[in-house]
């Protein structure tokens, strides 16, 4: 009980809904559960909804950060599954965003059993390129992202904050800093974009066994169509759905077309 | 109101459209709605062109995974941003890094997320600098960690090492306290054996002391036992001569045999005597050259006559010219003895001879050979005939008339005069008595 109530801290979980069937909403790299602000509460009406933080984003505990788990997106997917097993979550259907996709076929692969279906948000088995396979970048453009990355969390926030800090004057100045993008910490975002740009999990994909929806942006920079249409092709039991959203957030752009199709996803009648 | 107002069909505001920093205005699905001339021309496009394109087309590869992972959710989400770094892409491919300040307002009946664009490419450079500076410090630390870890390292095997050395020290110490005690205990035995070594000089010298005693108590016991034996022999003459009376046949036979007993034992008593005396070193050698054919011509007669009377064939292999350096008197009386000791053990018809032969040893010695065709004496009784009192065989030569320390007589003679004595012999065959002496270099007496 113990173990499950650390992680239901560590990993900042919050339950709402009036449904039993649990919905469990994972966030993608470069924020945290907030985004689902505006999907989320459609489903609290159906579903048991459940929302958390990865260890490093959000509000979750920063000190259970390990460099070596969290090397790989092995270490997320142990954070989602022992989220599941701390509230012993079953019939799970987990809906995922960009590299929480592949997270979340890790997890399935791992228990099959515990999920019922699978809802994929922009999601890419390979960022880069390795022809014929069409991912969308060359390592170079992976590098100018990090470089993005530490220009702003690394080069200011990094920089300044902890020295306002210590001066102590301004404590709350700091931490409005460090904690204005997406609530990220700047060494774990640089590691978990690492992890998720450079990843490579075009295998596990086809031993998935959970039933997925794809939801394919048209016009996504960061998993473009052909990625899209690569993961329905090797993706056993996979539905794909090309939004009329373009962009790489269509729950945050375009909350009222990604939950219709969820929506028509897992209740085909109703929608009907 | 300026001439270079918006194009036809553009609301914007002329204003903003050249004020001193880009601006932009994106809706939620990355479409330009609005980009100012000063954006435009800091990016190299015409006034109006960027408007309708998606927000990608103003933004590195880099920035726009920025603008999809960190920018839009932050707006998003916030609904401002502050200060965020981003890298625009001019039309001709070249790059403008600019700071971002964002608001995201309601406007004409949805949103709208407004941007201005702030040049930093000075700004930048110092940046990059202090960033490069951070990652050298960065890498540097690395290094010196790397440098720590492999000094603990080396120190971790530095007290692995001490601890073996200790290890190995405390092994040597408990060497040198086994190896000491090993020291005590031999000086230990040592001192025993010393012990023992002065304990066995003690004995040998009490043994020695008590051999004397002995020799010294048989020599004067046989003194004593001659005056009474020399007393009985005198009355067995006088009563002999008659003059206590005549003497019947049976009488004189009787005295006979008590002139004869006395007579054996005043021999016996005689060679223990000789021996005694010989071991107590109250002996005296006189040592003279010696001509042992010369010798051998005055011991000759002594043992002819027994030798005729038993039918036994003597003889004499001596060539003149052999001397030797002895005690003519107790070489005689080993001679005498040895033939003697012959003429018993041989039977009738047999041989004696004695011969003589040069020796092998340095300084030179002549080696005088007894030699008889008699019983001989079996391998396993040969060590003991030199021993007092031992007769080898009594059976075959019936009660012995000897002592028995003859041949004991003869060796310790013979050792008395720097020579030796030994014996060598086969049952059936005979035995040989080889003295050795010291050959003379002086003339022959």
């Amino acid at each position: 009980m113990d173990m499950a109530a650390d992680v239901l801290s560590r990993n900042n979980v919050r339950v709402t809904g009036r449904g039993t069937q649990p919905m469990l909403f994972a966030h993608g790299f470069g924020c945290d559960q907030n985004m689902w602000r505006f999907v989320a509460p459609a489903f609290e009406d159906d579903y048991r909804v459940v929302l958390f933080d990865y260890v490093g984003s959000g509000k979750s505990g920063l000190d259970a950060y390990d460099p070596e788990r969290y090397a790989t997106l092995d270490g997320y997917a142990r954070d989602l599954l022992e989220v599941v097993h701390a509230l012993d979550l079953r019939d799970v259907i987990l809906v995922a965003h960009s590299v929480s996709s592949m997270i979340g076929v890790l997890a399935a692969n791992q228990e099959p059993d515990r999920f019922e279906r699978l809802v994929l948000i922009g999601p890419s088995p390979r960022y880069v390129n390795d022809p014929p396979y069409v991912g969308g970048f060359e390592r170079a453009d992976i590098e100018g992202l990090l470089e993005m990355m530490d220009r702003n969390y690394i080069g200011w926030a990094q920089f300044l904050a902890p020295a306002i800090i210590k001066n102590g004057d301004r404590p709350e100045l700091g931490e409005e800093l460090t904690a204005s993008f997406c609530s990220t910490d700047p060494v774990v975002a640089r590691a978990f974009a690492q992890a998720t740009f450079l990843s490579d999990n075009r295998d596990d994909v086809a031993r998935v066994a959970v039933p997925s929806l794809i939801l394919q942006c048209s016009d996504d920079m960061v998993a473009p169509l052909e990625v899209g249409e690569y993961l329905h092709a090797h993706l056993p039991g996979s539905t794909l759905r090309v939004m009329e959203a373009t962009g790489h957030c269509p729950h945050m752009s375009h909350p009222e077309e990604t939950i219709g199709l969820m929506r028509a996803y897992l209740h085909p009648a109703v929608a009907a | 109101m300026s001439e270079l107002a918006a194009p036809p069909g553009r609301t914007l505001d002329p204003l903003l459209d050249h004020a001193p920093c880009g601006y932009l205005s994106f809706a939620d699905d990355g479409t330009i709605t609005a980009a100012n001339a000063t954006l435009a021309a800091m990016l190299g496009h015409a006034p109006g062109t960027l408007d309708g394109q998606r927000i990608d087309a103003v933004l590195t590869v880099g920035a726009r995974l920025f603008y999809q992972t960190h920018f839009f959710p932050l707006v998003r989400m916030h609904g401002h941003a502050e200060e965020v770094f981003l890298v625009l892409r001019a039309a001709e491919g070249g790059t403008v890094p600019v700071l971002a300040n964002a608001r995201r307002v309601e406007r004409d009946g949805g949103w709208a997320n407004d941007c201005v664009f702030m040049r930093v490419t000075e700004r930048a450079k110092f940046e990059e600098e202090l960033l490069n500076a951070r990652r050298e410090a960065d890498r540097a630390r690395e290094v010196v960690e790397e440098h720590a870890r492999e000094l603990r390292m080396a120190n971790e095997l530095l007290e692995q090492q001490a601890v073996e050395l200790e290890l190995q020290q405390q092994q040597l110490q408990e060497q040198a306290v086994e190896l000491e005690t090993q020291s005590e205990y031999l000086q230990a035995v040592n001192d025993q054996l010393v012990a023992h070594g002065d304990e066995l000089e003690r004995q040998r010298a009490a043994a020695d002391e008590a051999n004397r005693a002995k020799s010294s108590f048989l020599a004067v016991m046989s003194h004593e036992l001659r005056t009474p034996l020399n007393a009985i022999a005198g009355y067995v003459q006088l009563l002999e001569m008659g003059i206590h009376g005549p003497v019947t046949g049976a009488q004189r036979e009787a005295l006979d045999r008590i002139a004869r007993s006395q007579n054996h034992l005043l021999r016996l008593i005689n060679d223990v005597l000789n021996l005694a005396r010989i071991e107590s070193g109250r002996v005296e050698f006189l040592l003279e050259a010696v001509e042992l054919s010369a010798l051998m011509r005055e011991v000759t007669p002594m043992v002819e006559p027994q030798m005729d009377a038993k039918r036994l064939t003597f003889a004499v292999r001596v060539p003149p010219g052999t001397t030797v350096r002895a005690d003519r008197e107790k070489l005689q009386q080993i001679l005498i003895n040895l033939l003697g000791n012959a003429l018993k053990f041989t039977p009738a018809g047999g041989t004696v001879w004695v011969e003589c032969a040069p020796g092998t040893g340095h300084p030179p010695t002549v080696l005088l050979r007894v030699c008889d065709s008699g019983i001989g004496i079996p391998p396993e009784k040969l060590p003991a005939v030199f021993e007092p009192f031992v007769q080898v065989d009594m059976s075959r030569t019936g009660r012995s008339e000897g002592s028995g320390l003859g041949l004991a007589i003869s060796r310790d003679l013979a050792r008395g005069m720097s020579g030796d004595l030994d014996v060598e012999s086969e049952v059936g065959k005979g035995s040989v008595f080889t003295l050795h002496l010291p050959a003379s270099q002086g003339e022959p007496a």
